[in-house]
């Protein structure tokens, strides 16, 4: 008990509601990007390793629309629109399908027939072409990222306090403000008889005067940071609660595909026999080509949302961890299992964020591991999935 | 079934004779090694202390080794991470590189001796192991020195590499302090993280006033733990305490965990340790989460790039860096080393390891202009013998320095414009004691 | 007689081979060396990997792991115990750093091995890459043993020698294994786990002793490449490098040591080839843009003809080989064509692209069209003997072997 004491000190339980809802919000990008790989799976039994490289293309096909929309890096235009957005999402869409589809006609249908572990390797090598030969030919140096102007919900967020402060936190804050104007002022009056002087270059008297000024001013913010993290609240940034609509939209119109389209059905048939569904008339080659397009386009979306609203700054590797993520992700839920895959997803972020919230954040990237490798060992075939025998 | 039936273990026949060759071949080996030193075989006991301790600059050891001798032609390596995922800098250091050399070409049309001096650019492919291979290949090709590279973590095994035979290394953006002490052949352009680090911290503790310092620290990037042990040190030293370290790895996209832990403890300052990809991320994902203006983002010389206020955008503005030195200084070496990096390259340099390869690869050729002779180890003293080299980056002074040049840092406040000069601080001023980096040398561990 | 003596003068060949690989490197750079003794610990690896999923039909990706668990013991008992201890003979040392690793790395198999028993196919892959990347960041966040930064193992101990016998002394365990009576309820369980369970193979000690094994020399030659760096950093045993081990095995014929060997030989060796490519005027090559595009789609002509060739000519294999070397020429040809087109796009054109990036893609190339050209690995279920090479001599048809991958 007390080791188990030890190794929580120092967590903050106000901040439990927020992480969780960090752990939601990152779990859904998981699951949107593991969904392009359970899908695969389900159809092809493959692993499709170049997923992630689809999601890298992705990304850079959004910056390029936005560049083409006006947002390069030099000039500008002023605020955007939520249709710029849907343009640079369609257009990732439509080339991460076209990407994937041809990877699919390429590289892995040559392959079908052989042993899957050849397959695999494709794949492997089809992820190291596209990471390399993107390098040679898009732009890396300095690592592009799109604009932040694209973005209407910048630097947005929406506030839910669900406890209130005690009041005297607040009185205290209060009671610290004159000081701190008083102080500010003076500083400032000083700096306005000296216009040539460097702020952090001051002759003594300004010196004083700036650090007065600092001292009260910082015991003042302090008050305030104090009353900030004395309540609970729920901050939730806007551009991530988009991408989790987003994400919830898309995955709603993939299940209305699979479950209830003609092409769904035969998309299940084959992912449930495949040598029998092409016996019952399912025209199995258009089938995986569907699919693909259907992984590889959530691939781009999820690429697109987390360049745009993240503002992570693009390289030809730019899918690799989030591709071993979602990857952990579908196999977590089952792998091949639609479902399973927004379950593992959101269990992955859920479980990611736990553990920085217990202060162990340099063990982030391991914990996925550690969940799936306990969850495997209790459940081999995944949380969702069937443990039906099944030979490499 | 004679599986069953065979008790004891065939397969293990031959394996047992191989083991018995492998204990053969190892005294083989033994003998070489006592009788016969410098080929394989032999014992090292070399940068015993690298990586696990720190040291002072006296105990460098001396290269035994003879180096390389100048052929019909004088070869420079250099190591660059032209693949993977630190590109960026490997290709402006390469760039910078080729833009001294074109240079000095221009300059001294008959080369050095009579003899042309040839720039050859490895890649390192990011990873620390295929940069020593690059190291090995170009030494075996008969490079004089090596120039590079620009992450800590591949510098260290090229400089291992290169003590065992002698050759000169000049890294380029590897500020970790104890790589110097791998050897004395080992030299940098760039100031270190034991200068750096407090430079910032004694920024934020007198020039911000602040007291309670959070920190982000990449765990993936030598450089970013060194830098943010550095910091913490001194920053606890002058007085202020550090309330939490929360860690990333490189290439992540989403810090909200980190953030909302961060605030939790109420910091009046957060230092970010990391390299710019992260860095404007973080900035903005901090602002999303509610972590005011008021408290200040701080960071090292890995924030350098037009590219931050790009990836942080109004979040980042108002933060400070430190910088080995300013694209908008008036000092004549660095407009003009900008005027020709746009003429040859059609841009701006992206990240600041454009200066510094071009600083390493000149200062490395003036060096060799004025070596008693073509060859590695004369170069070596050259070098370490460098005196007031008026580099893009500041002064470089390596005589009597250990390898680490005694520059200034600046600290640039980063707005709409883009870096805005604010204080430069002298080595004298943040470090006291003259025995060099003393007060951090202890902690530099992890 | 003539059997056993022909396996002892293989033997006997190979050992001295290694001693004067050791004896002989006075012409050889430190560059040759390392690339002789990463060709020597990545066959290790490869041969060891084959055990677990050629030999035994397991799937493990993770392999880099084990290597891992070896160099960082060993690095970590160097730098805390050598000098501590009585005897100061760094080759000893090495040798019992080379048990300690391959202990280590095999308690670490067993770790892995035991959920193995439970999962399959592709539940065990990720669990073992998950399991190799845990070890990378638990070892990342050690401050003792160096973090990120790395590990400086000192005193360092080079070896030639030990590493090509540690990588014979492994092919000839696997090699046993595969050709003797302890070696079939492996092969048992890799073509089928259930019917070989019928048939009174103790599955569950296969697949561990084949984990064991494995890992085992994957934690020696980790020992080994400790010691001969002097450097250690987490990022030498990432993800990437278990792929590429991974490649090596499944390029090789999965199941095939010898094809473990060559890949691993080969794959190993590429890349620092292409390193050391130079242009005409002894500048490191460099490649135009638009060249690297007309290349790759030339490529992809030509595999795209000799698969068509493959899969739907069945003439005489005189003709056939015709029609491979004229999908060679088309290739040539479109790749002319095209790069002659390709020169119009401003972009491409003035690209120059040094030879040391394109060394990836070349190798990613590679593996994709040895993948298409021949799924089964370059020698499938093959295998070198010496009755084989007699066989090529005197031009009878080669069997098939019984067991087939």
């Amino acid at each position: 008990m007390t080791i188990a004491l030890h190794l929580v000190a120092g967590v903050e339980f106000n901040t439990l509601p927020q992480q969780l809802v960090n752990g939601v919000l990152l779990g859904a990008i998981y699951a949107l990007i593991a969904l392009g790989y359970t899908m695969v799976y389900g159809v092809l039994r493959l692993i499709n390793f170049a997923h992630g490289e689809v999601y890298m293309l992705g990304a850079y096909v959004a910056l390029f629309t936005s560049y083409f929309l006006g947002f390069r890096p030099d000039q500008y235009p002023t605020g955007s629109t939520v249709a710029n957005l849907l343009i640079m999402l369609l257009a990732s869409m439509v080339v991460c399908s076209l990407v994937g589809v041809a990877i699919e006609r390429f590289a892995y249908r040559p392959m079908r027939g052989h042993s899957r572990i050849a397959s695999l390797i494709t794949a492997i090598g089809v992820s190291l072409l596209l990471q390399y030969g993107g390098a040679l030919f898009l732009p890396t140096s300095p690592p592009p990222s799109i604009s932040e102007k694209v973005n209407p919900y910048y630097g947005q967020s929406k506030t839910f306090a669900l406890a209130k402060p005690s009041p005297a936190l607040a009185q205290e804050a209060e009671k610290l403000r004159p000081a701190t104007e008083s102080a500010k002022a003076s500083y400032q009056a000083w700096l306005s008889t000296h216009p040539d002087a460097n702020e952090f270059e001051l002759p003594a008297d300004g010196k004083a005067l700036k650090t007065t000024a600092q001292d009260t001013e910082r015991k003042y913010q302090d008050a305030k940071h104090k009353l900030d993290t004395g309540g609970v609240n729920l901050i939730i940034q806007t551009g991530q609660a988009v991408m989790l609509i987003a994400t919830v939209v898309l995955m709603g119109i993939l299940t209305y595909l699979v479950l209830f389209t003609k092409a769904g059905r035969a998309m299940r048939a084959v992912a449930h026999a495949f040598d029998s569904a092409a016996l019952m008339g399912v025209n199995v080659n258009s089938i995986v080509t569907f699919t693909f397009v259907l992984g590889s386009a959530l691939a781009g979306a999820g690429a697109m949302m987390t360049a745009t609203f993240l503002g992570t700054p693009l390289s030809t590797f730019y899918g690799l961890a989030p591709g071993v993520k979602a990857f952990v992700a579908a196999v977590l839920g089952g792998i091949g299992n639609i479902p399973g895959a927004v379950l593992g997803g959101l269990l992955m972020g859920l479980a990611e964020n736990t553990v920085v919230w217990l202060g162990y954040s340099n063990y982030r990237d391991a914990i996925a591991f550690i969940v799936l490798i306990i969850v495997l060992l209790f459940k081999p075939g995944g949380l969702m999935g069937s443990s039906k025998v099944e030979k490499v | 079934m004679r599986v069953k039936t065979m008790r004891r273990i065939p397969y293990l026949n031959f394996s047992a004779l191989a083991a018995l060759a492998v204990l053969a071949g190892c005294g083989c080996g033994n003998n070489a090694g006592t009788t016969d030193t410098g080929t394989t075989g032999t014992t090292t006991t070399t940068g015993t202390t690298a990586g696990t301790t720190g040291t002072t600059a006296a105990k460098r050891p001396m290269p035994t080794a003879p180096g390389n001798t100048a052929g019909d032609k004088i070869i420079l390596g250099m190591v660059a991470s032209l693949n993977g995922d630190l590109k960026p800098w490997g290709e402006d250091c390469k760039k910078g590189g080729e833009l001294a050399m074109e240079e000095f070409k221009k300059a001294n049309p008959n080369g050095i001796g009579g003899k042309p001096v040839q720039l050859v650019v490895s890649d390192s492919n990011s990873a620390a192991e295929q940069g020593k291979s690059a190291a090995e290949k170009l030494i075996s090709d008969g490079s004089l020195a090596i120039i590079g590279e620009v992450a800590s973590g591949i510098t260290a095994q090229i400089a291992n590499a290169a003590f065992e035979k002698g050759i000169p290394v000049v890294a380029v953006g590897a500020t970790r302090t104890d790589l110097t002490d791998i050897g004395a052949n080992v030299f940098r352009v760039c100031y270190t993280d034991d200068f750096q680090g407090p430079v910032m911290a004694k920024f934020a503790y007198e020039e911000l006033g602040k007291k309670r310092v959070g920190l982000i620290t990449d765990q993936k990037q030598p450089y970013s733990t060194g830098l943010s042990n550095s910091f913490r040190d001194f920053f606890v030293k002058l007085g202020g305490t550090v309330v939490d370290e929360e860690f990333y790895n490189s290439k992540d996209t989403q810090f909200s965990g980190q953030l909302t832990n961060l605030k939790a403890k109420q910091p009046d300052v957060i230092f970010m340790s990391g390299y710019f990809t992260e860095t404007g991320p973080l900035a903005r994902q901090a602002r999303e989460q509610g972590i005011g203006k008021d408290v200040e983002l701080l960071g090292g010389d890995g924030w350098d790039s037009s590219e931050i206020l790009t990836t942080g955008g109004d979040a980042i503005l108002g933060s400070f860096f430190c910088n080995h030195y300013n694209n908008k200084e008036t000092r004549p070496e660095v407009g003009a080393f900008l005027n020709k990096w746009k003429a040859k390259y059609h841009s701006e340099p992206g990240t600041t390891m454009g200066a510094l390869g071009y600083d390493a690869t000149m200062m490395t050729l003036e060096a060799l202009k004025t070596a008693a002779s073509l060859d590695s180890k004369a170069l070596r003293d050259s070098i370490d013998n460098v005196e007031n080299f008026p580099g893009v980056s500041g002064k470089i002074t390596l005589k009597g320095m250990g390898g680490n040049p005694h520059k200034r840092a600046l600290v640039v406040k980063l707005t709409k414009q883009g870096q805005a000069f604010a204080k430069a601080y002298e080595w004298e001023q943040v470090i006291p004691t003259s025995g060099g980096p003393s007060t951090t040398s202890t902690t530099q561990s992890q | 007689m003539k059997f056993w003596g022909i396996r002892f003068v293989s033997i006997i060949i190979a050992i001295v081979a290694c001693l004067a690989l050791q004896a002989f490197e006075g012409g050889r750079s430190d560059y040759e060396q390392r690339i002789i003794v990463l060709i020597g610990l990545y066959i290790t690896l490869a041969v060891s990997l084959n055990l677990i999923n050629g030999i035994t039909g397991q799937f493990s990706i993770g392999h880099a792991a084990f290597y891992q668990v070896g160099a960082y013991l060993t690095g970590f008992l160097t730098v805390t115990y050598f000098a501590k201890q009585p005897i100061h003979n760094l080759g000893a040392w090495l040798i019992l750093m080379m048990v300690v690793g391959a202990l280590g790395a095999a308690i670490a198999g067993l770790i892995v091995g035991l959920p193995s028993l439970r999962l399959r196919g592709d539940y065990l892959a990720i669990v073992t890459l998950g399991f190799g990347e845990i070890i990378r960041i638990i070892v990342q966040n050690q401050r003792i043993l160096g973090g990120s930064y790395g590990m400086n193992v000192a005193p360092k101990y080079k070896s030639i020698a030990l590493v090509w016998m540690l990588a014979i002394f492994c092919i000839a365990v696997c090699r046993n294994l595969l050709k003797t009576a302890h070696g079939l309820p492996f092969l048992a369980v890799r073509e089928d786990e259930v019917a070989s369970s019928a048939m009174g193979v103790n599955v569950t000690r296969v697949k561990v002793t084949a984990f064991l094994l494995g890992s085992a020399f994957a934690g020696a030659a980790g020992a080994l490449l400790a010691h001969f760096e002097g450097f250690i950093t987490p990022t030498t045993f990432g993800m990437d490098v278990s792929f590429i081990i991974l490649t090596m095995v499944v390029l090789g014929g999965t199941g095939s040591i010898t094809g473990s060997v060559v890949a691993a030989a080969l794959l190993s060796y590429l890349p620092e080839y292409l390193r050391g490519l130079k242009g005409p005027d002894g500048q490191a090559l460099q490649i135009a843009g638009y060249n690297v595009v007309a290349w790759l789609i030339a490529v992809g002509v030509a595999v795209a003809l000799i698969r068509w060739a493959i899969n739907n000519y069945h003439g005489p294999k005189a003709k056939k080989y015709g029609l491979y070397v004229g999908a060679f020429l088309v290739g040539f040809v479109v790749r002319y064509v095209t790069s002659f087109g390709l020169k119009f796009i401003p972009g491409l054109a003035a690209k120059l692209i040094p030879v040391d990036q394109v060394r990836m893609l070349i190798f990613a190339v590679a593996l994709i069209v040895i993948m298409l050209l021949r799924p089964q690995g370059i020698f499938a279920h093959h295998e070198f003997s010496w009755s084989w090479v007699r066989r090529l001599f005197t031009r009878r048809p080669v069997p098939q072997t019984a067991v087939s991958a």
